[in-house]
């Protein structure tokens, strides 16, 4: 078999360190996004509330 | 429906022992072969290397300073670029690892 290569140190150090930063980059983004989508989702179903009470009292209105 | 249901169970009971070891013989060599260049290739740089790692980036300023970027061959352009680019991979893979998903940002 061919002998592996030695890869040079400032390869193998930026690639780690690259490993790293996009570790905690991803993190961070998450934390940061995650509160956000919660809030959407949170105004999102109080909408759908309000939506389905107006449709309901139409129905009602159009029945009676 | 439920014979042939029945029948492709019972084919993958008795075949399925076989699949595995197949899978096994298969894959065996592959990753012997990558765990010995992955061993030596892949590694994370030791305490050692990282003054080495530091004296590279520093030669890298001071040849780039000097206008080396300018004399490169096409094909030394082409496979420093090639490397750069898994560089960046790995900040990708880094990004999976720490937003715990493969696809987007599951928020």
């Amino acid at each position: 078999m061919i002998p592996p290569v030695q890869v040079s140190p400032l390869i193998k150090f930026t690639r780690y360190s690259a490993l790293l930063v996009g570790m905690i980059y991803g993190k961070k983004r998450y934390d940061y996004l995650k509160p956000i989508a919660e809030e959407e989702r949170r105004i999102e179903a109080e909408e759908k509330k309000k939506r389905e009470e107006l449709e309901r009292i139409a129905k009602e209105l159009a029945e009676g | 429906m439920a014979q042939a249901a029945q029948r492709l169970a019972q084919r993958i009971a008795a075949r399925g022992p076989q699949l595995l070891s197949a899978a096994v013989a298969y894959s065996k060599p592959r990753l012997a072969t990558f765990w010995y260049y992955a061993r030596v290739e892949l590694a994370p740089p030791s305490p050692a290397e990282i003054p080495r790692a530091i004296d590279g980036m520093k030669a890298m300023v001071r040849s780039f300073q000097s206008g080396r970027l300018a004399q490169l061959t096409v094909r030394e352009a082409l496979r420093n670029g090639l490397v750069a680019t898994e560089v960046l991979m790995w900040f990708y893979i880094g990004e999976i690892i720490g937003k715990g998903g493969l696809i987007g940002y599951n928020v």
